[in-house]
């Protein structure tokens, strides 16, 4: 039985997430308005750059940077510390407390955003992402979550505030206003427990993909500006991190979540064994979800071959999510296949 | 190892900025250590002159390379894209009929280039044979390489350690083999595999970690190819077959008992599970209200299934997600619909039909589409095409249409016709359609409601006379059907374990960190000794800073530094030009 109350609940709190992310979005933006060039982020650019030209046996020490503790021990790295990467805010307090009230508004939207989730999944007694619309609300959830997580585990991440917040913003709107359906029970076809293993990996996985998609877009865009392709944007751009650093993010994101979108696409199988009799049948879905997990072993390859690093790796990654993308809206709306499911 | 061997590796062991695989140095380091992301550096194509054996190495060389690896992959998403667009055999053959009905020029075209056909086409399977190929071109040498490796010790210190992206030195006043011993202890007990050597510059301890990463590469690889083979299996060993079972009735597993079956090469007539079940009663529950009324809500198929003709009858209840398992074999819930029941009285008075007749539901309403076959009817034959609405909504002015799933007020509609049914010609006919080239079309006009136009419009119950004395029609209720699907696949298990072992070999993959570090203790001249640590990733972003930097604070701690004199011109004058 679905509990009205509880059901109700969950769509004001969604409509209160979106409020408290349009307070972060706009925090960050302000964050990026306020911010100033940094003499670090101008150091880290440096190193990244050379990192990108980089042949092999051009480590010049120039590019080292060193230091002597305490205990007599003098280090020398050619790597970029985290500790050392630029920040949007650069130097300025302003912008450094308007960046802090982003990510408090954030966090509070986050936590909204799940009881939004958690409501509705008690309200209807089920797994929340069984419609499109829930998928919307789950998928924008992992993002935000996957974000938070970079933060909390001490990563400077902060950067990926103003993207994120923005497309969990259009997702979650989109969701709310155009998706939209009531909390119900689960079609027959949805009623197996590995609705719960498979679909929570690939809600996920969307989510992770999401943040390194943003991580690759400013890696191509930065990496263009410190090869001076950008001037206009040079100064707001010194406050990102090195294309190093934003290249880096993505393939770790990307190779931390490639296993789990391995195991939602082998979950899926399954569960189609169990359900329709054949564990691979190309059902558009699976056919989709198979073409996204090749481009990703493709990345995962080009970054592995001589001449691929780099920018061709970032386009791959790219079209690996237009490929999630596609897969997601594309696959739903416009093919027919068993995957069509109540309300989309 | 040699102290030839030694130099020639620090010359070629020249580590870039950041950190990342020094694969591209290629050369001769890539012969003792090659590592998880070291691919197989891709010399440039050149093709050599013609040999036929050059030829054929240097094809091969091509073929098992990472850039064809990259390439085939692309190829392979890109040719899987028309599968989903384009209607398939294997998946819908009518949709396929459909498309050429729509499309008369280009459907032959498309199907010549097997787009029909994608994922079982001559282009598709070339390429995932080639990509196959690729692999075990690729992971064979790799495996032994890595077999190799495992067995080996860490490579010998490069002499110049202050090139590697992570460098820590100390003075300490410890005799070399003390700091040795304390630098090899510390590195054995972070479970590092060691090893230690002089040369010219010092004596030094080399250590490696990480090792798992190249063989949860391996075991992945080798995983793609297990799955490749269950699925071989499946095809050979495997059948699957589909059967429409009306409530009241049903079947067993025999060539003759099913709409359609699909063996495998290896499987006799005789290999089929001698199962028979019936379906006694199918109940189907919808949303009643709401924005998601007539979303289907429950399945249940009750049924009575025998193992063998000499088995107990047992009653199960089949439903979507939850199929019954007999002898390995499984048996599907997969589809349902509604079959009315007619009874048909042809001129002469004489029933000639009497039964269910399965329609085919063809919107989310569950209007079903059908028609009933009485060839054998006196003076003429008999044939109607129609509509089933399951809850029929009837309003002067408007089309007939069902508004609900469920069957509350199920009403058929139908197109008379009379004459020949032409189900003797030879070709194989649909169930759901009528072949009315040589009938006509009778007049059966409705007074009652010009909605229907010239068609029958009959609730249950209700009969209908057909004009010129051919006989009636009686709608008597309305039942339903289920459609079972059969299989049996001896490949699944095989591919699961393929596939279990693919994500544990990928998380290895790519969750664990090749790296290596090296100690190398040198006299400064001065009756000192210079204790250098570094380290070098193996793999992406594996930089070893802070072990290296922990590692050297600690044996400092251990050993005691001693301050440099020279401080301010010496060595250890920190360069920082990117910071300036
Ligand atoms: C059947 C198609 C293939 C798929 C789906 C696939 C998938 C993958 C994936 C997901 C990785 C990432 C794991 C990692 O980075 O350690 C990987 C790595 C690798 N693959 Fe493949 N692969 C395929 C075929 C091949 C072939 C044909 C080759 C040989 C040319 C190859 C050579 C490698 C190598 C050398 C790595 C290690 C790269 C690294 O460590 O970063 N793969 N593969």
């Amino acid at each position: 039985m679905i509990n009205e109350n509880l059901a109700h609940y969950s769509n004001l709190f969604i409509a209160l997430a979106l409020v408290a992310y349009a307070f972060a979005f706009f925090a960050y933006c302000g964050e990026w308005a306020f911010g100033s060039r940094s003499r670090i982020g101008a150091k880290a650019a440096a190193v990244g750059r050379s990192g990108q030209a980089r042949t092999a046996a051009a480590a010049a020490p120039e590019d080292a940077v060193a230091s002597v503790g305490a205990s007599g021990v003098s280090v020398l790295t050619r790597t970029v510390q985290e500790g050392e990467e630029p920040t949007v805010a650069g130097g300025s307090l302003r912008a450094e407390i308007v960046g802090r009230f982003a990510v408090m508004a954030t966090f509070i939207g986050f936590l909204l955003h799940a009881s939004g989730v958690l409501c509705r999944g008690l309200a209807a007694q089920r797994v929340p992402w069984a419609n499109m619309y829930e998928f919307s609300c789950a998928a924008a959830l992992a993002m935000a979550f996957a974000y938070l997580v970079l933060l909390v585990t001490g990563r400077k991440a902060r950067w990926l505030g103003l993207p994120v917040s923005f497309i969990v913003l259009l997702t979650l709107g989109l969701a709310y206003t155009v998706l939209y359906t009531d909390a119900e029970e689960l079609v027959p076809a949805l009623h197996s427990y590995w609705l719960y293993i498979h679909v929570t990996a690939a809600v996920l996985s969307t989510g992770a993909f999401g943040v390194a998609t943003i991580a690759t877009v400013l890696y191509l865009v930065k990496a263009a500006a410190e090869d001076g392709r950008l001037p206009r944007l040079g100064g707001v751009l010194e406050r990102v991190p090195s294309s190093g650093a934003l290249d880096r993010t993505a393939y770790r994101v990307i190779a931390f979540i490639f296993p789990l979108w391995t195991f939602a696409v082998i979950a899926g199988a399954i569960w189609a064994q169990k359900a329709w009799g054949r564990y691979w049948g190309w059902d558009p879905k699976e056919t989709w979800s198979f073409i996204v997990w090749v481009i990703y072993a493709a990345y995962l390859h080009a970054r592995a071959t001589h001449g691929w690093k780099g920018r061709a790796a970032a386009w791959i990654a790219l079209a690996a999510f237009v490929c999630v993308m596609f897969n997601y809206f594309g696959v739903n709306t416009l093919l027919t296949g068993k995957h069509s499911y109540a309300g989309l | 190892m040699t102290e030839q061997q030694t130099d020639k590796r620090a010359e070629g062991d020249a580590p870039d900025a950041q950190g990342a695989p020094a694969g591209d140095v290629g050369g001769e380091f890539a012969e003792a250590g090659r590592l998880s992301t070291a691919p197989r550096p891709d010399t440039a194509v050149a093709v050599p002159r013609l040999g036929t054996r050059e030829l054929l190495r240097w094809m091969w060389r091509q073929l098992t390379s990472m850039r064809i690896a990259l390439t085939l992959l692309f190829l392979l998403s890109v040719a899987a894209i028309p599968g989903s667009l384009l209607p398939q055999r294997e998946i819908d053959p009518s949709k396929v009929l459909q498309f050429f009905g729509a499309h008369k020029t280009w459907a032959p075209i498309l199907d010549r280039l097997q787009l029909f056909d994608v994922f079982e086409s001559v282009w598709f399977g070339a390429i995932y044979v080639l990509l196959f190929v690729s692999l075990v071109g690729c992971i064979l040498p790799r495996s032994v390489a890595h077999y190799l490796a495992m067995r080996g010790t860490p490579p010998a210190a490069p002499r110049n350690l202050k090139r590697l992206p992570v460098h820590a030195s100390f003075r300490t006043g410890a005799p070399a083999e003390q700091a040795l011993a304390a630098a090899g202890k510390r590195l054995k007990h972070r479970r590092f595999r060691t090893a230690a050597g002089t040369d010219t510059g010092g004596a030094w301890v080399a250590a490696e970690k990480g090792y798992l990463r190249e063989t949860g590469n391996l075991v992945f690889h080798l995983a793609l190819l297990g799955i490749l083979v269950a699925v071989a299996i499946g095809h050979f060993f495997g059948f699957k077959g589909a059967r429409l079972v009306t409530e009241g009735t049903g079947f067993c597993d025999t060539v003759a008992g099913y709409d359609s079956l699909t063996k495998g090469q290896a499987v006799s007539d005789a290999d089929l599970p001698p199962f028979c079940i019936r379906l006694d009663k199918f109940t189907a529950s919808y949303q009643e209200s709401g924005d998601q009324i007539g979303q289907p809500r429950t399945f249940d198929a009750y049924a009575t299934y025998q193992a063998s003709p000499s088995s107990p009858q047992q009653k199960v209840d089949v439903r979507v997600n939850e199929p019954i398992t007999v002898n390995g074999t499984n048996i599907f819930l997969e589809g349902h619909g509604y079959a009315p029941v007619v009874t048909v009285k042809d001129g002469e008075g004489k029933v000639v039909y009497d039964g269910p007749v399965t329609f085919l539901g063809i919107d989310a309403n569950f209007t079903s589409n059908g028609a009933i076959k009485v060839p054998d009817a006196k003076p003429k034959g008999l044939g109607f095409q129609g509509y089933l609405l399951p809850t029929a909504l009837i309003m002067p002015g408007s089309m007939p249409a069902s508004v609900f799933p469920a069957a509350q007020n199920p009403v058929l509609i139908l197109t008379a016709y009379a004459g020949n049914l032409n189900m003797d010609s030879g070709e194989s006919q649909s169930v759901y359609t009528l072949d009315t080239s040589r009938m006509t079309r009778l007049d059966v006009k409705n007074k009652k409601d010009a909605a229907s136009g010239n068609a029958l419009m009959l609730a249950v119950g209700q009969s209908a006379t057909l004009p010129n004395g051919l006989g009636s029609i009686t709608f008597d209720g309305v039942k339903q059907w289920a459609q079972f699907n059969i299989a049996y696949d001896p490949g699944q298990p095989i591919a699961l374990g393929s596939a279990a072992f693919a994500v544990l070999g990928l998380v290895g993959s790519l969750g664990i960190r090749r790296r290596r570090i090296w100690v190398r203790v040198s006299e400064t001249g001065d009756g000192a000794r210079l204790v250098e640590v570094a380290g070098l990733a193996r793999t992406e972003g594996a930089t070893p800073t802070a072990e290296v930097t922990q590692a050297a604070e600690a044996l400092a701690a251990d050993l005691g530094v001693v301050p440099d004199e020279h401080e301010q011109q010496g060595k250890s004058t920190p360069r920082t030009g990117a910071s300036a």
